[in-house]
């Protein structure tokens, strides 16, 4: 069962014996006067382009509360443009480079390499990302946090010279030239701009939610785990306490227990997981912020659909979960900003190496609960899919 | 041209609307409170190991500090008025060292107490709900099974050449400590602000000292737990400074 999230908002209380003791003129003054500005904010409202409401979005309600942007409602017609646009190879200099190049949907819209390549044939220096879930979790984009929102994030691949190489001004006249792009543009937001593109590709991106998995099924009581998985479950959850007897793995320290994505607080999504020594620490987040505790921080992905997203980590360093579980257990290099998380954990008494000291079943365990995180319903789902590729044509 | 009169006759109604409320009645308003962080008497700072260990040697930093106020009420002549949803997580990683809350809409009374507990009650720490700052995939949840870090304390200590993590996640619902402040003056909605000191410190050094060596982590053990509970149930105290008068706890 998909209960649709609830809004955030502050309740009021007490209200109601308070307007019991208020005298009866303000009530039908007040009363008066709201109705009446309902009527003026009704017709008053600007005009712009009919547009529906998304309707067939839902999500778990154990993902939490969202946010869409007040100027960017998630709607039809702008889902369905983004969709377009996020597979249209017209969106780069050279006509072949999408989007869906490096974020491609079987692989839960990563490329598995470790370096993407785009326009330029020069390997970027990171990791393609997974577009799963990004409502949730932290809501600075990229490894190392520089865009503050998918609107921004989405028009700098177009314009980076190594990704698309796409000029934003060709690009609109591009766009005005194209008869299909007029009139979807036209449907959604009025005109053909920038910022318009942003919305577009960001709405789309909104409604990639991927909820489906075993875990998933899981969590709604439609299945079981198996003993492994159920171990590894456990193991996730758990921040070790050697003296209470308690055994862990310490994951969800960072990666949270439903989304298994970094926090959405401020930069409490953002952490050095202990990938290099102090001597070679890359900047991560420092690079926004300017901070130098900040240093060799970076952001904590979602660990939905792992098991398709290899290589890993911002660099693709680790070709299997294999060698992530290794670098958890024991690969840990300690530098001024480590996570206390990292560098304390240990299930071990008395024990001063930098490792969580789990052994060869537990760290199976874990894997094994990895796994349950791969959403086949959310790589096949029609709605995902390129609009340009025959087959799903028909559909529409 | 309609709309425009539409909307002028609107505000007219409301300014007339207000304006009797305004003068022939009591209104409900807003109530502030603020809390400003320190460390003993030292100011609070991130990252430097500034701050001597209180039951030991060596001197510690601090990386993160995050804690639940919640279940606010505020004692007034003629009721109670309790905030809803109230699950505020303070956080003080700001310029000012500060964190504010903003009661809206108090109906109006003369208040004289208010009550604020450190932590979550247990029917929301057994919770998956959302409501007001509790985030099941938030930095402060444990797993469902176990429910939410009450207050959140990550940092290090520093002693001679040695550097040792610490990490105090202090939870359960047993540790959840209700607290009452009598206010100096009655205050109504729309007064100024109500300002409290939260004293890092007091985690470490008031009910008993903790050595952070010794002690460099709590976690899941109950008695660790209740120990540094125990402490922080004197984190909050009223502020003597714009004018409010000390007050006994
Ligand atoms: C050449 C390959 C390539 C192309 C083309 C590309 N991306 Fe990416 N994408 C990446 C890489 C690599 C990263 C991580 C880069 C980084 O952190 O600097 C990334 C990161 C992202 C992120 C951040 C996700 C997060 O969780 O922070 C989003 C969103 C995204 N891309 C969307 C897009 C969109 C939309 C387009 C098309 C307009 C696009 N990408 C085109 C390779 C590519
Ligand atoms: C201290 C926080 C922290 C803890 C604890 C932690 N992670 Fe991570 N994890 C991260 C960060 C940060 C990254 C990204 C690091 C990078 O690429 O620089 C990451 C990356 C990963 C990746 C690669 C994701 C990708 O898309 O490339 C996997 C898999 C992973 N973690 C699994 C785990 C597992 C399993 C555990 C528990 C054994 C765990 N993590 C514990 C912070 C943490």
């Amino acid at each position: 069962m998909a209960l649709l999230p609830q809004q955030t908002g502050q309740m009021i209380a007490s209200v109601d014996c308070e307007l019991m003791s208020m005298p009866k003129v303000a009530i039908i003054i007040s009363g008066f006067a709201v109705l009446l500005l309902a009527v003026a904010i009704i017709v008053l409202q600007p005009t712009g382009p009919q547009t529906r409401p998304l309707l067939s979005f839902s999500a778990p309600f154990v993902f939490g509360h969202f946010n869409i942007p007040a100027d960017n409602p998630l709607t039809a017609e702008g889902v369905k443009l983004g969709r377009r646009l996020f597979y249209d190879p017209l969106l780069s200099a050279n006509n072949r480079v999408s989007c869906a190049t490096c974020h491609l949907q079987q692989l839960a819209f990563t490329d598995g390499k470790a370096h993407s390549v785009g326009v330029s044939g020069i390997p970027l220096p990171f990791n393609s990302m997974s577009l799963a879930n990004t409502l949730w979790g932290p809501q600075h984009f990229f490894w190392n946090g520089r865009a503050q929102s998918l609107e921004e994030q989405a028009l700098m691949p177009i314009q980076d010279p190594n990704e698309m190489a796409q000029d934003m001004n060709e690009l609109i006249d591009k766009l005005r030239a194209d008869e299909v792009y007029v009139r979807l543009f036209g449907a959604a937001y009025g005109e053909i701009s920038a910022k318009n593109i942003g919305r577009a590709i960001a709405s789309f991106e909104r409604t990639l939610i991927s909820a489906n998995s075993k875990y998933d099924q899981f969590l709604r009581g439609e299945l079981k785990l198996n003993t492994q998985e159920e171990r590894g479950r456990k193991l996730f959850m758990a921040h070790p306490d050697a003296k209470a007897s308690l055994r862990g793995g310490n994951c969800i320290d960072c990666h949270s227990q439903f989304l298994t994505s970094g926090f959405n607080t401020q930069f409490d999504g953002f952490t050095n997981n202990g990938l290099e020594a102090e001597e070679t620490l890359e900047p991560g987040l420092e690079a926004l912020t300017g901070l130098a505790a900040d240093r060799g921080k970076f952001k904590v992905p979602s660990l939905r659909n792992i098991a398709l997203t290899a290589p890993y980590m911002h660099d693709g360093r680790f070709s299997s979960l294999e060698q992530v579980l290794d670098h958890y257990n024991g690969g840990i290099k300690l530098s001024s900003t480590l996570s206390p998380l990292i560098f304390e954990a240990n299930n071990q008494q008395n024990d001063s190496t930098l490792s969580l000291n789990l052994n060869k079943e537990e760290k199976q365990a874990l894997i094994a609960f990895l796994h349950t995180l791969t959403d086949n319903t959310f790589i096949n789902d029609k709605r995902f899919s390129d609009p340009f590729s025959k087959q799903v044509q028909h559909n529409e | 041209m309609n709309k425009v009169w539409i909307a002028i006759f609107t505000v007219i109604l409301i300014l007339a609307g207000s304006a009797y409320m305004a003068f022939y009645y009591h209104q409900s308003g807003s109530v502030i409170l603020e809390f400003h962080a320190r460390v003993g008497d030292k100011s609070l700072e991130f990252g430097q190991p500034l701050y001597p260990n209180p039951g030991g040697k060596g001197r510690f930093s601090i990386r993160a500090f995050q804690v639940y106020l919640s279940d606010i009420h505020l004692v007034g002549s003629k009721q109670d008025y309790q905030v809803s949803d109230s699950y505020h997580l303070a956080r003080f990683d700001n310029e000012t060292r500060r964190y504010r809350i903003e009661l809206s809409d108090v109906p109006y009374d003369e208040y004289s107490d208010v009550m604020i507990s450190i932590g979550v009650d247990e029917e929301a720490n057994s919770s998956l709900m959302p409501r007001g700052d509790l985030d099941p995939n938030g930095r402060m949840a444990w797993s469902w099974e176990v429910g939410y870090k009450f207050l959140l304390f990550e940092g290090g200590l520093e002693q001679e050449n040695s550097r040792l993590p610490l990490v105090y996640h202090v939870g359960f619902s047993e540790n959840l400590k209700k607290q009452r402040f009598n206010l100096p003056k009655t205050i109504t909605p729309g007064s100024a602000p109500i300002h409290f000191d939260v004293d890092v410190l007091a985690l470490f050094d008031s009910h008993q000292s903790i050595d952070m060596a010794t002690l460099p982590s709590v976690k899941f053990d109950r008695n660790d737990a209740s120990l540094l509970a125990e402490n922080y149930a004197n984190l909050l105290s009223l502020s003597v400074k714009e004018s409010h008068n000390p007050v006994e706890n």
